[in-house]
């Protein structure tokens, strides 16, 4: 009896152990995973306006008006 | 250095050139190695209505305005190909610097394609470029890193889906460079290594390509005069034993450029690029299919610089 009691608490801290190993690189996973989905909405709406911001502040400085005409 | 001189370049010398093996001139990087073979044999052929419109704002800045109307292929399980109609209108900004390039091209569907190219020191640069689209799971992205050094170039390369790349090409010849590269792709599981090998003068560039993936390419351009250079390819895969050859010219002329290919799978292909006036360039394009009885012809016009 007592041998099957400690082999369970052995069993149980191994496992407690092996739990906390699997979060640490289960969390790492999913900020890695969390962070690239943030990163490609970002850049799905954010690039061609920070191309245009960047164009617009570089010098010669074109005109807002040049941005929207057609010529 | 002068005492690490081998003794090959002083018996040389007695030649009118002498080959200084320490100042070999900087090989052209790994992925351009076919680079004469495909500007002439694959320019962009398409099919329908294209109209292009550049607008410069800037020497750095321009934004691009762009209509396309006609059949894409889908690609089909069957031997018959199948053509849908389609119409977008896409948008671009562009801002080139000598430092920083960034080019963004956005259509109606909202796909995204995004190039940056960035000089981060003098022999290092930074590429990057990414296709992103509202559906889940078709958006790639892909960085490079490529360190030029006085004869030699390295590309180490990182992709989504755990894409990892990398090459190395070195001039051993002012006139030859061989290079290799090697990458591994998690998702699908596949890894390859790849054998190049180029050789150019004034008038000619031949080039081989090895890779495990089953490919060996064989290029050869030579330019018979300033106007003309004609261009030959051969592909053989030897994993699923497809062999194609194909054979082309390029007419570099004063008001167009006229580029034409034959192949051994039946494809007659044809692409004009004429200049009617300053910055306004028409362009008709034609590939007929034999084999398969799919004839494709497309016109289009290209507004600005």
């Amino acid at each position: 009896m007592a041998s099957r009691v400690s082999l369970k608490v052995k069993g149980k801290s191994s496992k407690g152990s092996k739990e906390e190993e699997k979060s640490t690189a289960q969390l790492v996973k999913e900020w890695t995973t969390w962070a690239a989905k943030k990163a490609k909405v970002i850049t799905h709406y954010g690039f061609i306006p920070l191309v245009i911001i960047i164009g617009m502040n570089s010098d010669p400085k074109p005109h807002l008006s040049q941005l929207l005409s057609p010529v | 250095m002068a005492t690490l001189v081998p003794p090959a370049p002083e018996q040389k010398s007695k030649e009118d050139e002498k080959v200084d093996y320490f100042n070999l001139p900087c090989p052209i990087p790994y992925e351009e190695i076919h680079r004469e073979a495909l500007m002439s044999l694959k320019p962009e052929l398409f099919e329908g209505m294209r109209f292009d419109f550049t607008k410069g704002l800037n020497q750095k800045f321009s934004l691009s305005h762009s209509v396309f109307m006609g059949p894409t292929e889908v690609p089909s399980q069957s031997s018959e190909t199948i053509k849908i109609p389609t119409a977008h209108y896409e948008f671009g900004a562009n801002y080139i610097d000598p430092k920083l390039m960034l080019f963004g091209r956005v259509l109606t569907d909202g796909r995204l394609n995004a190039r940056v190219k960035c000089d981060l020191t003098e022999n290092l640069i930074m590429k990057a470029n990414a296709q992103l689209t509202n559906e889940p799971h078709m958006s790639h992205g892909m960085v490079n890193f490529d360190y030029k050094g006085r004869d030699y170039r390295t590309q180490f390369q990182l992709g989504n889906g755990a894409l990892f790349g990398a090459s190395y090409i070195q001039s051993v010849t002012p006139h030859l460079s061989l290079g290799g590269e090697v990458f591994w792709a998690g998702q699908h599981r596949k890894s390859g290594i790849g054998y190049a090998a180029r050789y150019n003068t004034d008038k000619m560039v031949a080039t081989g390509q090895v890779a495990s993936t089953g490919m060996v390419a064989l290029g050869y351009v030579q330019k018979v005069s300033e106007k003309v250079s004609l261009a030959s390819d051969f592909m053989y895969n030897y994993m699923s034993r497809e062999v194609t050859a194909s054979f082309g010219y390029d007419y570099i002329l004063r008001q167009c450029r006229l580029r034409g290919k034959i192949d051994s799978n039946g494809v007659v292909a044809a692409f004009l690029e004429e200049r009617l006036n300053m910055g306004l360039n028409f362009i008709l394009s034609a590939e007929l299919d034999h084999k398969k009885k799919d004839y494709k012809f497309g016109f289009g016009l290209t507004v600005g610089e």
